[in-house]
């Protein structure tokens, strides 16, 4: 893991106005072409963390370094919305604007692109995330949520951030819609190299997409490692009321049998099945 | 006796070209648990809501077909019949209240229906314990957490006894910690009470084992209509019509098409466990076992 730092969390505490210490000292960094899932029970930090991540919430000690950008300092928003952005997790929330090509015009136009970059950004943005030009007309508020999602995340993309946060993209979505927003969010992070992080309470999903796992607990950081290592420890998981997936809870209370306590997937559990049976 | 008898369903929305759901055929039996799965925008919540007669009472558009609650069919009964034979919990559970505190809420039904102070005391006690939301009386129901929210949805819709308890997707904007308390609350209306209970659900990990019959709802038909232990034989149905069978049950069922495992798939995750321990035999190192 030599490429390079592109946010690092030092020392983080975050205390909202009513006294809540949402963060406890975090830390935590954030590389290049990283899938990164913040998981861990409601209330252990995640939303305050991604906040911290993008600016949108200011540290109240320690510090959140963006390239070479301090969030403590004023004026930096604009700038920051280029490098970090921002998937709410419900599409209703961000979107604003009347149509689809002024939802993605917005941004650039916001920090001052000239018209011809603003078109070319929005057309690249659209094309990476299949929204195609006859939807430009359409009012964003008649599209399906999956689209309304789409236009949320061509929205962001149009700032060419490196790293992108979403906020549980799969809540309230079926297997199909699922499956097509997490394939369209590996795409950026595998094609593209952008750098993505989840929030999510969708154990498989996890297992299935992200490569690394953040997992925290009453703001505090309590494990951060590879999917693999952190599924392969249920006892810590618990700590914070998160179950593996059932493939590797399967894989876990066959421990008697030698099988793997960090299977991830329905073929990996298949070779070990092949592996203790003919041994 | 059936709670819900329904033959040749079709309802079409005022101003759409196409039925949203037509030739349905289903009969719930009274007392059963029931899963209504199938992906989103193909009918599922149209079904329940024929069920529940808001369907055609409420809304404009062309029926075929009939739908009897307990025999009597839906048309035929009033709005305020219908509203006490059937309760109705959303997955947003905000869409539902109406009061300033908890307490207020889960008394307001009660006291529309004309009920004694004395039945109106032992119903919310019952429903308390039963959804542990002892401590949240004097609360507002917006200010406490979303599990906690959809707890006293279900609280108030249970004090007024419905003979049927519609669900509509009640974990799908719940954490981990809240889905579990919601199925095991759903769990315990199964035992404790002879409610016939409808949920749809998307999480057929968790709905599968406390139901006794699994409905696929796919392009506005009913694809599939069984018990668990029939329903998860065809896998690749199920994914086919965009269903996520258990990981487990997944699992047992590569092994079966392999030759290697000849038993039944049940998505019930100690069952599946048991099923392959049994075909793995006794570990290595604990001797023999029985």
């Amino acid at each position: 893991m030599s490429s390079e730092t592109l946010i690092r969390a030092s020392d983080l505490v975050l205390e909202y106005p009513d006294g809540t210490r949402a963060l406890d000292g975090v830390q935590f960094e954030v590389r290049e072409n990283e899938f990164i899932a913040l998981i861990g029970q409601n209330g252990s930090g995640k939303t305050t963390l991604s906040k911290c991540l993008n600016g949108i919430l200011r540290p109240t000690e320690g510090s959140v370094r963006i390239g070479d950008l301090d969030t403590r300092e004023r004026g930096t928003t604009k700038k920051i919305v280029t490098k970090v952005g921002y998937v709410f997790q419900n599409p209703d929330h961000q979107l604003f604007n009347n149509t689809v090509h002024k939802e993605i015009a917005y941004g650039p136009r916001n920090i001052g692109l000239s018209g011809d970059e603003v078109e070319r950004r929005v057309r690249e943005a659209a094309k990476v995330c299949g929204l195609k030009e006859e939807l430009f007309g359409e009012h964003p508020f008649f599209l399906t949520k999956g689209l309304r999602q789409r236009v949320s995340i061509a929205s962001i993309l149009a700032m060419r951030p490196r790293v992108i946060i979403v906020d549980e993209p799969t809540t309230g979505q079926d297997r199909r819609q699922s499956v097509e927003v997490m394939n369209f969010l590996r795409d950026l992070w595998e094609k593209d190299g952008h750098t993505v992080i989840i929030i999510t309470h969708e154990m498989p999903i996890v297992s299935e997409y992200a490569r690394r796992c953040l997992v925290l607990s009453r703001g505090r950081v309590l494990m951060d490692g590879s999917t693999r290592e952190v599924f392969g420890s249920p006892e810590v998981l618990a700590q914070t009321f998160v179950k593996p997936p059932q493939i590797t809870r399967l894989a876990q209370a066959l421990g008697g049998y030698g099988v793997r306590r960090d299977v991830l997937t329905i073929e990996e559990m298949m070779a070990e099945y092949r592996r203790v049976t003919s041994s | 006796m059936d709670a819900a008898t329904i033959r040749g369903l079709g309802w079409k929305y005022g101003g759409r070209d196409t039925f949203a759901i037509t030739d349905v055929d289903l009969s719930i039996p009274a007392g059963s648990f029931v899963s209504v799965v199938g992906p989103n925008e193909h009918g599922k919540t149209t079904l329940v809501s024929c069920i529940k007669g808001i369907i055609p009472h409420s809304f404009h558009g062309v029926w075929r077909g009939q739908v009897e609650i307990f025999g009597q069919d839906t048309r035929s009964l009033s709005a305020q019949r219908l509203a006490q034979e059937t309760g109705f919990v959303f997955a947003d559970p905000e869409a539902q209240f109406t009061s300033m505190t908890v307490e207020e809420e889960l008394a307001f039904g009660l006291e529309n229906i004309g009920l004694s102070l004395r039945e109106i005391e032992q119903r919310l006690s019952w429903v308390s314990a039963l959804t542990g939301i002892d401590g949240l009386w004097d609360k507002s129901p917006y200010e406490i957490s979303g599990g906690q929210k959809q707890r006293v949805a279900i609280a108030s819709v249970l004090a007024m006894k419905p003979r049927i308890l519609i669900l509509d997707e009640p974990t799908s904007m719940l954490d981990p910690l809240g889905k579990d308390a919601i199925f095991s609350i759903l769990l315990q209306i199964k035992r404790e009470t002879d409610m016939t209970v409808i949920v749809v659900e998307h999480n057929v990990e968790q709905v599968a084992p406390l139901s006794d019959l699994m409905v696929l709802v796919y392009s506005g038909r009913i694809a599939r209509a069984a018990p668990p232990a029939e329903f998860f034989q065809d896998c690749d149905q199920l994914v086919e019509h965009g269903i996520q069978p258990p990981q487990a049950t997944m699992f047992l069922d590569r092994l079966r098409r392999e030759g290697a495992f000849h038993g039944r798939l049940s998505a019930r995750f100690e069952d599946d466990l048991e099923a392959l321990k049994a075909l793995l035999g006794p570990p290595a190192g604990q001797g023999t076992r029985p």
